[in-house]
């Protein structure tokens, strides 16, 4: 085969990364079989049947029913050399990155991680903090690859049909060394802004103390955290911790969605990192425009509740 | 009362008493002198003449006590001259028992004139002090102190013997009052030296010794090319206090002044000056006999210090009570445990010799070269260079232009790194060393500098020349600004700024004494000025001081606090003189404008001179 | 206990950053260089562990030019015993399995109970020296951790997971454990610490007598991100509007 994408279980259901993978897979070459692991891999495999892949190969090992590094490392690496793909590749997760290093070590090929894009001499990766991009290229013939969170849009994923196959591991204690508890949510006091993908952020514009939930709403409607600046968190409508700007947070995430925010420079400073920055203003001259993707000129006490109707139906 | 006399045996016991009650004050007071020698450094006397003059304004006339707290200063005022009042009657009394009175009747008499009002004026003068500190209980005098309430007791019954010894009862009665009025005062020496009410004695004392500058820190000096332990013991003995502040811990009253002004504490933080940066030390010094005790101080409270000497300004026995310098040098220096944004702080001071770990400065481009031949250097500082606030880059420019219009030259220095004020102020002494040395060689060739920013000009001078002879001399701008105007080389005329209020910046009123210039720059181009609450040397800081701008979590409400006053003042501007004040007006006032108002503009003093140039 | 820290020199996130003539890497002559913040983290964890067992070893090693001696400087007036210095002046060798196998010759002569690393570089960010590492010695590895308990023979350690979720794994020691920034409070030199950093000893020993196998991946050039900055303004009624975001959370940034 070409090409083998390991696959990852978010919780019973397949990974928007892997599916985003498996594109990346698909522009990459013809002949790609899919690789899942552990407890619930058949209900995962049942999953890909609509796409166009060669193959799906399950491994339902019991050493491996649930994630370890040692397990999932020693199948993949027995999985490719039964196979020999020439790229073996997966989205870019914590998962990943806890195990493919290990790929590459047994294997002795290298793992070019995060890539955000395929250009014609090799792949694109972020360096410094994402203030460049730099071309990577692979001097062996085999490569392990992992692609970042949309990289790839799964609506390109190609549909057709594939097989599934079931492969036997070889696997005992002395290559599954760890032991690995149920994973957990913690409560929701702990809010991590740092990790978060979508940051919903109250400026002044909400008004009152009392349209703050109105933010509030909204991420909850989009899977996001909240966020604010220092002058919302300072009239106490929102906790300290919550607070981005040159005495908060300096956030970079994929989506920075501002209600109200001015753009003040001691703010703009915590968000210059965002990939994408969306801000609802009604001031025209808003300095936060400057640094915005999309600028929505108009009130936000009047866009917000139509917002969360719209995305919650 | 000549007909009263003493047995053998009563003088007997009055000697004994007396003797025992003396040696036991003496002791205790002996006690702690030692302790106070142990200190650092040592007690200064030079300016004589300034140091008794103040002396005499602040214990005799009380002035002080009164202006901090008109009421409460004037019945203590009360009490204190008839404290001294009676001081020979006292000794009368007391030779009554021995031998026979040393005033003769016509004098004692005539004197009583004075006495017996000043007597009630006492008896008055404490129990109006008494009911303030039992029923009414302000906040700042803390627990419930019982020797207060003794000490209250024995002055009321002190003035009440007196006058019953005045009036005509019978001998035995007479003999009764005199032995109470006397145990009273034997009751008092011993307790005097024991709480706080050694004050009586060491307060004279400790307002002599008290420093001419503010803040008075210990300089540290570091050189890391030097002997290890020399370094040791340089670092063992930053526990220390020196003697000035062993003296200043016995000394204090206690009054709770210094926290009630403090702005950490008005801001809702947990600094309170009176216990973290005096009394929590008293018991250790008594304890361990030695005046290592600086690391008693509470580590949070320190951090959270402006350092802006509001709470040293207003103290009546002349305490120096910001420690805030000392602990934060212990917990950089010897346990390096420094809050992560601060880590940041110093990093980019080292690498780059700015605060936000900058490589270029596009105000500093924008601005002429210093040459020798120019007259001013024009120190910028961290804020204006690398733009903490943008808007303020304009109150740069407005300065340069009015330095333009009145043809005087300057330059900025290329090479210029941070004054090191925050370094210093956090306790990084040895970041501070690096940029100071650094901007000494830099300033080799000057003559005059001039600075918009007050803790840059702090530093510069007062502070530098703790550590070496600086050969220039260092000037703010409103200073350069005021000299201009009265020397005719630039003219203004008053404008249209509705209702103007001045925000004296700590570091300008308190540590540099500058507040008349700013005031007539105002005054010369707004007609209507007004003052806040608490102004000149009793400003309240804006929250920014001892390097809190780049504190990331916001305790408290320090910050705002300030901001709060400038928006009830009514004003519609606040004319400030510090980059850090102007920041900080500019981040508090938006947030707290009522709805229906429009906020509060911000001007530095150059901005409101230059927009009204003539 | 034995604590290997795998310390990286990096440039400044605030230096003004420009690409070199042969734009490959930025012009480093402007550039301030800084421990890579993750690995500090990284230290830190090494030198609680070790004052909490109140027994142990805590080593620095560090992969570059003389340079780099700086941070192993730093990693000493912090607390830790000794340093080596894998000296290598080309800042462009960036395959990590080259830089695990150099790095692996080192820490196997030493027997090493646990070897830290931050969870990644802010340079070239390929996040995978301390897994590899942990492959070619052939001991245990984990990734992410927030939390660590070291036991006698065992570590625990708590990985932190996407979207708020955790994991508890246990393994055998020696172990190669990265560390997620923001775990601990990393502390600063004393003053006392940057004077006895001096006397420390620091190892220099020249990268490419530990290996010099062939690279198997490069960066051949660096560029600016085609940042299409063009803001574009929406406006009008508010029905129309809400329409207009939620097309653009959904086909173009994607996160709905």
């Amino acid at each position: 085969m070409d090409i083998l994408v390991v696959l990852e279980n978010n919780h019973g259901s397949l990974h928007r990364l892997s599916k985003e993978a498996i594109v990346g897979a698909q522009r990459l070459g013809d002949s790609i079989s899919a690789l899942v692991i552990g407890k619930g891999a058949n209900e995962i495999a049942d999953q890909l049947t609509g796409y166009d892949l060669e193959k799906v190969i399950t491994v339902s090992h019991e050493l491996v029913s649930s994630y370890n590094a040692d397990g999932y490392s020693e199948v993949v690496m027995q999985v490719a050399e039964s196979c020999s793909p020439k790229i073996i590749l997966a989205g870019h997760t914590y998962q990943t990155r806890d195990f493919m290093p290990r790929v590459s070590a047994k294997l002795a090929i290298p793992f070019i991680p995060d890539i955000v894009s395929i250009s014609d001499e090799g792949f694109v990766k972020q360096v410094l903090n994402a203030k460049f991009n730099a071309e990577m290229s692979s001097t062996s013939d085999k490569m392990i690859l992992s692609f970042q969170s949309a990289a790839f849009s799964e609506d390109e994923l190609r549909s057709g049909s594939c097989s599934m196959e079931v492969f036997e591991a070889t696997l005992d204690v002395n290559n599954v060394r760890s032991m690995s508890e149920e994973p957990f949510q913690e409560s929701e006091g702990d809010v991590d802004l740092d990790s978060a993908e979508v940051l919903v952020s109250v400026g002044r514009g909400i008004e009152k103390e009392e349209n703050v939930h109105l933010a509030f709403e909204l991420a909850k409607a989009m899977g996001a955290e909240v966020s604010a600046s220092r002058p919302v968190v300072d009239s106490g409508w929102v906790d300290s911790f919550r607070q981005v700007g040159s005495s908060g947070l300096n956030v970079a995430p994929k989506l920075y969605f501002s209600l109200g925010v001015s753009g003040a420079i001691q703010h703009v400073v915590g968000i210059k990192g965002s990939k994408n920055i969306v801000a609802i203003n009604k001031d025209p001259d808003a300095p936060i425009f400057e640094l915005a993707d999309y600028a929505v000129i108009g009130n936000v006490l009047e866009i917000i509740p139509k917002l969360i109707e719209a995305l919650n139906n | 009362m000549d007909s009263i006399s003493f047995s053998f045996f009563e003088k007997f016991i009055l000697a004994g008493l007396t003797l025992v009650a003396l040696a036991s004050f003496t002791y205790e007071v002996y006690q702690r002198l030692v302790i106070v020698l142990k200190g650092t450094g040592s007690l200064p006397f030079d300016r004589f003449p300034e140091r008794l003059s103040r002396v005499f304004r602040e214990v005799i006339l009380h002035e002080k006590v009164i202006r901090e707290r008109p009421w409460p200063g004037i019945m203590h005022a009360l009490v204190f001259w008839g404290f001294l009042v009676f001081g020979i009657i006292t000794l009368d009394h007391f030779s009554i028992g021995f031998y026979k009175s040393i005033l003769s009747e016509s004098a004692h008499k005539k004197y009583s004139y004075i006495v017996i009002p000043f007597s009630i004026l006492v008896i008055f003068g404490i129990l109006s002090l008494t009911y303030r500190r039992f029923i009414t209980k302000p906040k700042a005098l803390g627990k419930t102190s019982p020797s207060s309430g003794v000490v209250a007791f024995f002055i009321v019954a002190l003035m009440a013997t007196y006058l019953i010894g005045e009036m005509n009862i019978s001998p035995f009665l007479w003999k009764v009052n005199w032995w109470i009025h006397s145990m009273i005062i034997l009751a008092f020496l011993f307790l005097i030296p024991r709480s706080k009410h050694l004050h009586l004695v060491l307060g004279p004392f400790n307002i002599f010794f008290k420093p001419f500058d503010q803040p008075e820190h210990t300089p540290v000096n570091i050189d890391l090319e030097g002997d290890e332990d020399e370094l040791d013991a340089m670092l063992t003995d930053l526990t220390k206090l020196t003697q000035n502040q062993a003296l200043d811990i016995f000394s204090c009253v206690e009054c709770g002044r210094c926290t009630d002004v403090c702005p950490a504490n008005r801001g809702g933080g947990i600094l309170d000056p009176k216990h973290h940066f005096i009394l929590d030390m008293r018991e250790p010094l008594l304890e361990n006999k030695d005046v290592a005790v600086l690391d008693q101080i509470n580590v949070e409270a320190g951090w959270e210090c402006t350092t802006c000497q509001a709470c040293t300004e207003v103290c009546p026995v002349g305490n120096h009570v910001e420690k805030s310098d000392e602990i934060r040098r212990l917990e950089v220096l010897v346990e390096g445990r420094v809050p992560q944004e601060y880590q940041k702080l110093f990093t980019n001071l080292q690498e780059t010799g700015n605060t936000e770990g900058a490589s270029s400065s596009e105000l500093a481009d924008s601005l002429p070269v210093f040459t020798p031949e120019k007259e001013y250097v024009l120190w910028l500082g961290c804020f204006a260079r690398h733009g903490l606030d943008p808007n303020f880059n304009r109150s740069v420019k407005n300065f340069t232009k009015i330095l333009d219009v009145a043809g005087v030259s300057y330059g900025v220095l290329d090479q210029e790194h941070c004054s090191g004020d925050p370094a210093n102020r956090l306790g990084d002494k040895l970041t501070y060393t690096m940029l100071r040395e650094h901007n000494m060689e830099q300033l080799t060739d000057t003559k005059k500098v001039v600075t918009l920013c007050p803790h840059c000009a702090v530093n510069l001078g007062k502070e530098y020349e703790k550590y070496g002879t600086v050969s220039y001399t260092v000037e703010h701008h409103t200073q350069v600004v005021g000299r201009l105007m009265e020397e005719g080389k630039i003219k203004v005329q008053m404008g249209e700024n509705g209702k103007v209020t001045y925000h004296d910046p700590c570091n300008l009123s308190r540590i540099l004494d500058i507040e008349d210039e700013p005031r007539t720059a105002i005054r010369s181009t707004s007609s209507n000025f007004q003052e806040l609450e608490e102004s000149g040397r009793n400003t309240l800081c804006c929250g920014a001081g001892g390097a809190l701008w780049w504190k990331k979590e916001t305790q408290g409400r320090t910050h705002l606090v300030r901001a709060e006053q400038v928006i009830e003042s009514g004003a519609d501007t606040v004319v400030t003189g510090c980059n850090f004040c102007y920041g900080m007006m500019k981040q508090g006032l938006g947030p707290l404008t009522p709805e229906g108002r429009e906020e509060v503009l911000v001007k530095d003093v150059a901005d409101i001179v230059a927009e009204n140039l003539i | 206990m034995k604590i290997a820290v795998l310390i990286k020199q990096v440039p400044g996130s605030e230096s003004s950053l420009s690409i070199n003539n042969a734009q490959n890497w930025v012009d480093e002559s402007s550039v301030t260089f800084v421990m890579n913040p993750p690995d500090n983290f990284a230290l830190e964890e090494a030198l609680l562990i070790k004052e909490s067992r109140g027994e142990g070893e805590v080593v620095v090693v560090s992969m570059g030019p003389s340079r780099v001696t700086k941070v192993i400087r730093e990693g000493l007036a912090k607390g830790a015993d000794r340093g080596i210095h894998l000296e290598e002046d080309d800042p462009m060798e960036i395959d990590p399995l080259t830089i695990a196998q150099r790095f692996t010759a080192v820490l196997k002569e030493e027997n090493f109970d646990l070897i830290l690393t931050g969870l990644q570089s802010d340079d070239t960010g390929m996040g995978q020296t301390g897994v590899l590492i942990g492959e070619m010695l052939g001991i245990s590895t984990a990734t992410l951790a927030i939390e660590t308990d070291v036991m006698d023979g065992q570590i625990k350690v708590k990985r932190e997971l996407e979207s708020g979720w955790f994991q508890w794994v246990q393994l055998p020691l020696p172990a190669s454990i990265s560390i997620q920034s923001g775990l601990n409070t990393p502390r600063y030199p004393s003053l006392k610490g940057i004077m006895g950093a001096k006397k420390k000893e620091i190892k220099t020993i020249h990268a490419s007598e530990l290996y010099n196998g062939t690279k198997s991946q490069s960066m051949n050039s660096i560029f600016l991100p085609t940042t299409s900055k063009k803001t574009e303004v929406i406006e009008g009624e508010v029905d129309q509007v809400v329409e207009k975001i939620v097309e653009i959370l959904r086909s173009e940034i994607k996160v709905i």
